[in-house]
């Protein structure tokens, strides 16, 4: 294990941010740690990076004890803030350049690894300009070259999206998936689950300081008692019609609401083919058709009772 | 990896444009303030005007030799000369008086009860220290006649013996100087503003506790993560900000060397030393300060502001008799407050030749600088933090 924690335990007066959290992140993966605002996030992240202190509990990574002293194991881990941390006084080469510089002393290796994390992270035309006549998405993207310019093994990344369009988020993403093809393991907190069901190998659901399902995300979808959905767009539907619809095989629930029929299935497959039989069957007209998969989102649903948004 | 730190420490302060504001454009435009405030003083020139004013012409004028002859002599042309005469007939010099073209009428033969020839009296308008100056010289002009008068009535012969000491004035206290420089009454503001661009010196050690630690700002927690040692990463950031700060005070006292012509006697190499230890003292407050208010930086700096204030204030740099109330009253203040320990080695400097005091001064201020920064750097350590 490259990171391993145990029963992490963070008070803040009567507040408990952990709750005996505990987590393993395997050499090589993407580890998502996923949780709706104030789940605890980032909070287990500084106590893993020992910058907070916590209550209980235990840290090690790459199986040493982490301590504020820990300068062996610091010199392998290469981290991104949520808040954007450069100076303003330095530009966007000067920026990476310090602070690679804390981690690798030749100065000529340097100079490559900058060269390198600038291109890596776009921000090869804007080398000399200073962050606050940056957009927020290159400010963001300068945020992770400071973060990886020394190629470390382990990549802790907090909410770097945020505040991020779509464009850059895209570009970060992809640059992550690099990252970790060369060799990185990377943890990836987020609350955007589309982000994490799609850049993580495995995915952690933390809500209240604690740990609420751990898997890839077909293991994790698995854990509840849901399959697709499909809408459709149809006028006039009889409620015979619905009630003949939640006779089909695999059908959970049926609503019909607003012109617009919503189908819940347990799971099983060919359930669009049979619906849409169906309705050719009972000649009825509609116009669009959806149909959606589980999400991250009804996996928290499920577990919680909430939406991972709320 | 202390120079790479060092250097990038140095160019982050350098291009912090509103501190170097505060820090040198601040004190450059008080030097230039004070050198247009106080430049009468500085150059020991008062600029006197000759005074306007008439004299009644007439047969009492032309008959006082001796009048006509001590308004001659003040009114000639030169360095000493305290008026500027028109002699006219009464009527004009009436009539200028209303204009304000001249201060007062000399009114020769007036002013006795008993008709006196050689009487005098003064006609003004209004009173002011320039009429003052007109009144005086006229009695003095009367106390010396009638003194010159009565002794060549009563002994005719002592007069050739008192005649030469009529002018003279005897002055019963001695000057002595501590110093074999030259006394001047404006240095005394331009060493408090020193004093004060030494202190602001506090802001560059502020700025680093911000930058250093995890609670303070996202750049802290960056650093924090490094594998840089953090005691290394202190004293890299305490040594530029010394750096700029001492910088800073030698740009101010060039300027006033150079630019405004300040004079520092030959006492600059130890004015160098009381600079260097008043910035050691001033980045250790502001390091202090930062380190030890857990708050936003906004009210750090207004804490700092006031401590600075304060500071100068005991100091006696805003109200002169300050300095000795505290000494009197509280004297273990004048010791462990930094402003005054500066300003006292400026003024031992440039009153006293021997310099003991100085260096009791300097010593005291090293050793208060060297318990804040240990202070300081005990809680910057590597440690982990209750919240961020």
């Amino acid at each position: 294990m490259l990171i391993s924690v145990r029963d992490l335990v963070k008070r803040y007066g009567n507040l408990v941010a952990l709750d005996h959290f505990s987590l393993d992140v395997r050499e090589g993966e993407i580890l998502g740690l996923l949780g709706p605002n104030g789940s605890g996030k980032t909070t287990a992240i500084n106590c893993i990076l020992s910058l907070l202190r916590y209550d209980k509990g235990t840290v090690e990574i790459f199986g040493r004890p982490m301590a504020p002293d820990a300068y062996e194991s610091k010199r392998d881990i290469g981290v991104v803030p949520q808040n954007v941390a450069v100076f303003n006084e330095l530009t966007v080469e000067e920026n990476i350049d310090y602070f690679c510089g804390m981690y690798v002393e030749d100065r000529a290796v340097r100079r490559g690894l900058v060269q390198e994390a600038v291109e890596f992270v776009g921000l090869a035309d804007f080398r000399r300009f200073y962050p606050r006549k940056l957009s927020g998405g290159m400010l963001r993207r300068l945020n992770i070259a400071c973060g990886i310019a020394h190629k470390p093994k382990l990549i802790i990344m907090d909410e770097p999206t945020v505040g991020v369009d779509p464009q850059s988020r895209n570009s970060v993403l992809e640059g992550i998936r690099k990252l970790n093809e060369h060799g990185a393991t990377v943890v990836y907190t987020s609350h955007y689950m589309e982000e994490v069901e799609q850049l993580c190998t495995r995915i952690v659901i933390m809500d209240k300081g604690r740990t609420l399902a751990t898997g890839t995300k077909d293991e994790l979808k698995a854990m509840i008692n849901r399959g697709e959905t499909i809408t459709v767009e149809i006028y006039a539907l009889q409620d015979e019609d619905v009630e003949r619809i939640r006779q089909l095989p695999n059908v959970a629930s049926v609503e019909y609401d607003d012109n617009r029929l919503t189908v819940r299935y347990a799971n099983g497959q060919h359930n669009l083919l049979t619906l849409l039989d169906f309705l050719k069957s009972r000649d009825l007209s509609f116009e669009k058709v959806y149909s959606e998969r589980p999400t991250l989102n009804d996996v928290f649903l499920e577990i919680t009772g909430r939406q991972l948004r709320d | 990896m202390a120079m790479h730190v060092f250097s990038y420490r140095l160019k982050c302060l350098l291009r912090d444009k509103e501190s170097v504001f505060w820090t040198l454009a601040f004190p450059v435009l008080l030097a230039t303030m004070f050198h247009f405030a106080f430049g009468h003083l500085m150059t020991g020139e008062p600029a006197f005007e000759p005074i306007p004013v008439a004299v009644a012409d007439g047969a009492a004028y032309q008959s006082n030799f001796a009048l006509r002859q001590m308004l001659e002599a003040v009114s000639a042309d030169g360095e000493n000369q305290l008026l500027r005469l028109t002699v006219v007939d009464r009527e004009q010099a009436e009539r200028m008086l209303a204009a304000g073209e001249v201060v007062g009428v000399i009114l020769p033969g007036e002013g006795s009860d008993t008709g006196d020839a050689t009487s005098v009296s003064l006609m003004v308008t209004q009173s002011g220290i320039r009429q003052s100056i007109l009144k005086a010289l006229l009695d003095e002009y009367l106390h010396s006649y009638a003194t010159v008068s009565s002794i060549a009535a009563a002994n005719p012969v002592a007069l050739f013996g008192l005649i030469g000491e009529l002018g003279a004035r005897e002055s019963y206290t001695q000057q002595v100087s501590f110093s074999d420089v030259l006394p001047d009454s404006s240095i005394g503001y331009f060493y408090a503003l020193l004093a004060m661009t030494c202190l602001y010196g506090g802001f560059w050690g502020m700025r680093n506790t911000n930058d250093l630690q995890a609670d303070q700002s996202p750049q802290g927690a960056r650093r924090s993560l490094a594998p840089t040692h953090k005691m290394a990463v202190v004293l890299c950031d305490w040594a530029a900000a010394l750096v700029v700060s001492f910088g800073e005070v030698l740009a101010v006292l060039a300027y006033l060397a150079f630019a405004l012509k300040v004079q520092f006697g030959s006492q600059v190499g130890y004015v160098l030393l009381t600079c260097a230890a008043g910035c050691l003292a001033g980045v250790s407050v502001g390091t202090l300060i930062g380190t030890m208010v857990r708050k936003s930086e906004g009210l750090k700096v207004g804490i700092l502001v006031g401590v600075n204030n304060l500071m100068c204030f005991f100091a006696g740099l805003m109200f002169v008799k300050m300095k000795d109330i505290i000494a009197r009253n509280a004297p273990v203040l004048s010791y462990i407050n930094p402003a005054a320990l500066i300003s006292d080695a400026f003024y031992s400097l440039y009153v006293f030749d021997n310099h003991r005091r100085f260096f009791t001064n300097i010593a005291i201020l090293c050793v208060l600088s060297a318990a804040m920064c240990l202070v300081s750097f005990m809680q910057l350590r590597g440690e982990r933090y209750a919240s961020l």
